[in-house]
């Protein structure tokens, strides 16, 4: 069984990743995953902890924040979808493809 | 069997039913509005070939906001009624105790309720928002309201994280509805990956503080944090040897042999760590409004993007509720280390003050100059925290409840004056306003007065009794620069009344500013409330100390 530390080293570094997407790219679809990486950190840390405290809050907390991930992403995904309609970004024959039209 | 049911029913009532009958009636009265809403459009696809295509429009044009308002009505009545069974009987709580009613809860929710209907009010005659979509939009609206109330009375860390998204979710959707200038979904989308940013913090901080604690319950996590530290405390005595430190070494090896190789610095530093991630993370989530602004510099100055009541809504009822949860999170789960926090919050709060008002400086928009400096209003309340005394809480929700209905009263005036001829979108329109209508140009400059400060206002007490407070508590160097940042920022707000008072240029295309009867009320209660709170603030700061139970 692994210490409780490596799981938190990972999630802690999962963080990092998702913090410096979200700080230094400019593509919405990346800054929105680099949001949803924070959040998979966050999962990581509530099962290893639930794990620690033999409490299943952990695990439910952990499953919440996956159905929630899932509706944030949804939500993002119609808005963004709406977006480049009104953009009218991205034509079938545009020579730049749809995620450098997200740019901003 | 009935009987059975009912029974079962009354005795849910009575327990967890009653911490939720708020909220319920919120979101009976929001599916209501959208049911009504599509059988209106199935009706009216039917007989769309007849000739009476207006007065359907006309119908669905005050049905939905009267039915969002009986809601709001109802959910009113219901918090009233617990206020007075919380007098009778102590403070409710239920469902495992993850929600609470307590008198903090009371004025929050009424606060918010009063918010909504203020936002109802203005929404009925914008133009902004396209007839086929009402239904949908005062639905989001008491959506958003139920969430909030949810927000303030949720003690558990699951709850509030989901009651924060479930907000969230729907202030996104809010905020994406085709408004005044058809730019809404690119501003909404910024405003959905910051607040996302925010949410994702936050999360990581509860992380954090489960695993410092292995509870959820946010009462329990502060105890847990307080046990932490005292075990830290001992760690740190057993390693300083002697005679002492070998018995605490021992002590340690009898009660907590697993703490014997714990390090100090991560007991330490990891509740400072989630303290701030977790005030980052809400912050930004208020912060949003102003942030988008600047990104949006792409699109005309003339345009903010969101339709401006929906801007109201996130500048202020969002708002207060998340500096609401933020108060509560604050005083409860780390009330026991405020002597080291409060100079996260000093650092940002005055980070926002004066943000908030240099940015203001170089715009010419309206909206975005209030926008902008609705941070650095609620910078101020955050100082409030700073000093942490009985003073402070009252001076903070004072000051929360009267800078809700000044901005609502700037709000109205601004959606008046540009809904008839989509002008007084940047200070240059509002020239010669005197000369047009000079009530509009009086109500404009007291409300603008009352949000910068001056005596006789509002908003001259609620910043006044924060000074007091961060005195009273030798947090002298802060208090000083509450009175000196109150310079600029009159500045900045009295940029708007200079131009609404001089200049006479004829202006042909645009007449007097005239207002509905909605309007009208709303520009009455906050203009009472304006300046009410100013004349005499004894029952105002009664209502802010209920608020704390003093």
């Amino acid at each position: 069984m692994l210490p409780l530390t490596h799981y938190l080293f990972l999630s802690f570094a999962l963080f990092l990743i998702g913090l410096t997407g979200v700080l230094t790219r400019r593509n919405l679809i990346i800054k929105l995953f680099s949001v949803e990486i924070i959040l998979n950190a966050t999962s990581i840390n509530f099962v290893a902890f639930a794990r620690l405290y033999g409490d299943a809050m952990g695990q439910v907390f952990a499953i919440i924040t996956v159905v929630l991930l899932a509706l944030e992403v949804l939500v993002a995904l119609a808005i963004i979808a709406a977006v480049c309609s009104r953009w009218k970004c991205a034509p079938a024959n545009d020579d730049k493809d749809l995620s450098s039209q997200l740019d901003y | 069997m009935l009987n059975h049911i009912l029974s079962a029913f009354r005795t849910y009532m009575h327990g967890d039913g009653a911490v939720l009958l708020p909220e319920m009636q919120l979101l009976l009265f929001a599916i209501g509005t959208l049911a009504m809403d599509s059988w209106a459009a199935n009706t009216s696809s039917e007989t769309s070939r007849g000739n009476d295509g207006t007065n359907k429009v006309f119908h669905q044009k005050y049905w939905n906001p009267a039915v969002a308002l009986a809601g709001v009505a109802f959910s009113a009545l219901t918090v009233w009624m617990l206020r007075g069974r919380i007098i009778q009987s102590g403070d409710l709580s239920g469902f495992h105790l993850t929600l609470v009613i307590d008198s903090y809860f009371i004025f929050f929710s009424a606060l918010l309720l009063v918010a909504t209907v203020l936002v109802i009010l203005l929404s009925v005659n914008c133009s902004g928002i396209s007839p086929a979509r009402q239904g949908r939009y005062y639905a989001l609206l008491l959506f958003a309201c139920m969430s909030m109330m949810l927000m303030v009375s949720a003690v558990d860390l699951l709850v509030i994280f989901l009651v924060v998204e479930a907000a969230s979710i729907s202030v996104y959707f809010l905020a994406a509805m085709p408004g005044v200038t058809n730019r809404s979904p690119s501003a909404a989308v910024r405003f959905l990956l910051s607040s996302a940013f925010g949410s994702a913090l936050v999360a990581y901080a509860f992380s954090l503080l489960y695993g410092l604690s292995g509870a959820t319950n946010i009462s329990q996590v502060a105890e847990a944090l307080v046990r932490r530290h005292n075990v830290a405390k001992v760690i740190a005595l057993s390693h300083q040897g002697g005679s002492h430190g070998l018995q605490m070494l021992q002590l340690l090896q009898s009660r907590l042999p697993e703490a014997v190789h714990w390090h100090t610095f991560t007991l330490e530093a990891l509740p400072i760590a989630a303290f701030t991630l977790l005030s980052v993370g809400v912050i930004l989530k208020f912060a949003v409004p102003p942030f988008q602004a600047e990104y949006s510099r792409a699109s005309t100055e003339r345009d903010f993007g969101i339709s401006s009541p929906v801007i109201l809504y996130l500048s202020g009822a969002y708002a207060i509720a998340v500096v609401a949860l933020l108060l509560r999170s604050m005083f409860t789960i780390f009330a026991d280390s405020q002597n080291i926090w409060w100079t996260i919050i000093a650092a940002l709060a005055i980070g926002g003050i004066s943000y908030g008002i240099l940015a203001s400086l170089r715009h010419t928009n309206l909206e975005r100059i209030v926008i902008y400096l609705s941070l650095t209003h609620m910078g101020y309340v955050l100082l409030g925290v700073v000093a942490a005394n009985e003073a402070a809480a009252t001076a903070m929700t004072y000051y929360l409840f009267t800078y809700l209905f000044v901005m609502t009263g700037m709000f109205g005036v601004l959606i008046a004056a540009r809904g008839q001829n989509a002008s007084a979108g940047v200070l240059n329109d509002l020239s010669g306003l005197r000369r047009r209508s000079p009530v509009t140009a009086l109500l404009l400059i007291i409300f603008v007065l009352a949000l910068a400060g001056a005596p006789l206002t509002a908003g001259f007490f609620g910043r006044y009794f924060i000074f007091h407070s961060l005195l009273e508590t030798g947090h002298r160097h802060i208090a000083w620069f509450v009175a000196l940042s109150s310079l600029p920022l009159a500045y900045s707000y009295l940029r708007i009344a200079v131009y609404a008072w001089r200049g006479n240029r004829p202006e042909t295309e645009s007449g007097p500013v005239t207002f509905g009867i909605s309007e009208a009320i709303v520009l009455g209660i906050c203009i009472f409330v304006s300046l009410a709170a100013g004349l005499y603030s004894e029952p105002f700061t009664r209502m802010a100390r209920y608020a704390f139970g003093q």
